[in-house]
């Protein structure tokens, strides 16, 4: 695939390459040693023989071996003159970390076309510039000056990130980290001067280890390349964007912020819709809805089944899902009669179907195989599992998971935070089934599978 | 010109002249014939270059009637006294005529004017916006809205990619707050919401397909029980 080499590359020149801390280009070096990368790791600087250990070349041009790819970091006044050098050697792909292009102003958008006139003429394919680049969780490859030890960085996982926002990119590796979310790859492309999120889009379209695609998205590199390659790959694979700059006055942040102009949003919700994207408001919502799209399969229909031990969490969820359009339908007759024999007469069967305080482990097994398992009327079901009761144990995380697992539906479970609560969520995640602390969030993430369903007409 | 569609094939040649007299704005009977060779339904109307020529017009096809001033130098007609509604008889289109004449030489000095639109003039009813742009980024796009302050104070309007199929036409229209406003509530009558989906096809179909095309507008749209009718169109092309 034409753009592998920028995830998968077999050597890599780090051009201005140093072990001085002060220096990002020291932290690109360390990062890659100590993530793995098994690669080719070639230093250039004409001031050092050795960085980390590494044989340091004073130029591209004294290099003898093949390289797939720059990770130019020096100030961008030099970086025409090491493109025109790498030219010379016949290395095909950059990526430009350094900032001071069109972001910046007059001079330095002059910089940026007299960089993509050399990438042109060259055949040379270039990410950023003003921009964090990758980051490969298979490969182990990333252009990231940010240390591991402050962004913690997330498992091998099936979603991948495009990014126009360096920030954002970063942060959300963070974030994904913590909620115990595996990553394949995070893409941010800056200024994106030549490769942008359409041809990204069609690149993990054909890429194995992403599921699930997220964007963060300012503006649109092509606006209808986006649409085919996103309508193309959404048929597979579910993308989520979220679209910031919306209003007049974000706009103008937008602008300073990586030098482009966002075009109108209802036009983009339009093109969102017209591409099969999920969009998505807020942070929150983009974690919640990339994980649960890559942890669940979409919903066939909207007839959720809500069921808990908690009368005020069920009544609450209830809500939520009658506004976001989901319909909490009444519990089958033939399902009511088969819980009806084997729990006590306290308990509501109607949905939500309320298991009260002095339910326990095995009643959510019961429920879950009577209308879930045996039952085709739900489509989907969100569980809320309370801990708090005695009753209540660890073991329940199996019953569930094992009936989810044997209904072959989504799943998605609300368990409100604590200490001991938090290891039950974990518990649960291990299991594949998405946990979120509060009814609402846990109402969208399944709005969004209901929305995916209803696109790739499963 | 290269139109796609034969059904736009008069659409086209009317942009083309227009845009070899070096116009960006098509002049409303323009406007009105694109619309109407394209399949839209529209009230009889007429180019009349004389007082005498709109009150022959307005005898043929019933009073009352609507004039409109035709004159490329007018973007917003209302702005400068060049539309006048109810007109009810010779006496009237006479009056009317000369004074849509005199409000808009008094505004715009050598102002060329190619005469007044006659056109009957059709029961009120509620009113919707179809319209279409070429986004920069996007291409065509199609929109949908209902008139009047629904469209003004709470932008209660709903954008596709053109062009759309009739299918994603009648989600467009279910989309806006309003909806109930064309469906029937409190035992008004449900509106025609078939025909007007068909009407916001051809319009995205009409832009997708002529990319001279620049901004198309039907406003008002009127929606009856059964059918639609257009009564003012814009069309912005370069």
């Amino acid at each position: 695939m034409a753009l592998d080499k920028f995830f998968n590359p077999e050597s890599v020149a780090v051009i201005g390459a140093t072990e001085d801390p002060k220096n990002i280009t020291s932290m690109i070096m360390k990062n890659l040693i100590e993530m793995g990368f098994e690669g080719r790791l070639v230093p250039v600087n004409p001031h050092h023989d050795e960085v980390f250990g590494h044989k340091c070349y004073p130029s591209l041009l004294e290099i003898k071996e093949k390289i797939d790819l720059t990770v130019i970091s020096i100030p961008a006044r030099f970086v025409p003159e090491v493109l025109r050098q790498q030219a010379t050697c016949g290395i095909k792909n950059a990526i430009v970390v350094s900032g001071g292009f069109a972001e910046s102003g007059y001079k330095g958008a002059i910089l940026e076309e007299e960089v993509m006139k050399i990438c042109k003429e060259e055949g040379i394919r270039l990410m950023g510039p003003n921009c964090i680049g990758v980051l490969d969780n298979y490969s182990n490859f990333s252009s990231s000056f940010l240390p591991w030890t402050k962004v913690k960085r997330p498992a091998k996982g099936n979603l991948s990130i495009l990014s126009q926002s360096g920030s954002f990119a970063i942060c959300v590796l963070d974030m994904l980290s913590e909620e115990g979310m595996g990553v394949s790859k995070v893409i941010n492309y800056g200024n994106r001067a030549d490769v942008g999120e359409s041809e990204m889009i069609e690149y993990l379209t054909d890429d194995d280890s992403t599921h699930v695609i997220g964007i963060y998205m300012e503006s649109v590199d092509d606006g209808r390349r986006f649409i085919d390659a996103s309508s193309s790959c959404s048929k597979s694979k579910p993308i989520v964007a979220l679209k910031v700059g919306r209003r007049d006055s974000g706009i103008e942040a937008v602008k300073s912020h990586t030098g482009t102009i966002a075009g109108k949003y209802e036009i983009y919700k339009a093109a969102f819709k017209k591409s099969g994207i999920v969009e998505v408001n807020g942070f929150t919502e983009f974690l919640d809805a990339c994980k649960v799209l890559s942890m669940q399969k979409p919903a066939k229909g909207e007839k959720i089944l809500v069921l808990t031990n908690g009368g005020g969490f069920g009544v609450a969820t209830s809500d939520m899902c009658s506004d976001t359009g989901l319909d909490v339908a009444n519990t089958p007759e033939s399902v009511r009669k088969v819980l009806s024999e084997k729990f006590p007469g306290y308990f509501i069967l109607s949905n939500p179907i309320d298991l009260t305080g002095s339910s326990g482990d095995e009643d959510y097994g019961i429920a879950m195989k009577a209308a879930l398992v045996d039952n085709d009327f739900f489509d989907a079901a969100i569980i809320i599992p309370l801990m708090p009761p005695e009753t209540m144990t660890e073991g329940v995380v199996e019953i569930i998971s094992q009936m989810a697992r044997e209904s072959g539906k989504p799943v998605v479970i609300c368990v409100a935070s604590g200490v001991y609560t938090g290891g039950v969520k974990t518990k649960f995640e291990e299991k594949g089934l998405p946990v979120f602390p509060t009814p609402e969030r846990c109402v969208k993430a399944m709005s969004v599978l209901v929305e995916r369903g209803r696109m790739n007409g499963c | 010109m290269a139109v796609k569609n034969t059904k736009f094939k008069d659409a086209g040649e009317i942009i083309e002249n227009a845009l070899a007299s070096g116009r960006k704005i098509l002049l409303p009977d323009e406007a009105m014939d694109i619309i109407k060779s394209s399949g839209i339904s529209t009230p009889a109307y007429a180019l009349a270059k004389t007082a005498n020529e709109a009150v022959t017009a307005a005898k043929s096809m019933g009073f009352p009637v609507v004039l409109k001033i035709v004159s490329p130098d007018v973007l917003h007609k209302s702005d400068v006294g060049g539309v006048v509604v109810g007109v009810e008889n010779d006496k009237e289109i006479e009056r009317n005529y000369n004074e849509i004449m005199n409000n808009l030489t008094k505004k715009v000095q050598d102002a060329d004017i190619m005469g007044m639109l006659v056109e009957k003039q059709v029961p009120t009813t509620t009113e919707v916006i179809v319209g279409g742009i070429r986004d920069e980024q996007f291409g065509p796009t199609v929109m949908f809205g209902l008139g009047g302050i629904f469209v003004e104070l709470f932008k209660d309007v709903v954008f596709r990619i053109a062009p759309v199929t009739e299918t994603e036409a009648l989600e467009m229209i279910g989309e806006i707050k309003g909806y109930s406003v064309l469906n029937g509530y409190r035992g008004t009558e449900k509106l025609d919401i078939q025909k007007l989906s068909k009407t916001v096809v051809t319009v995205s179909e009409l832009i997708s397909d002529i990319d001279e095309i620049k901004e198309v507008e039907l406003n008002p749209l009127l929606v009856y029980t059964e059918g639609v009718t257009a009564v003012d169109a814009r069309i912005i092309i370069n």
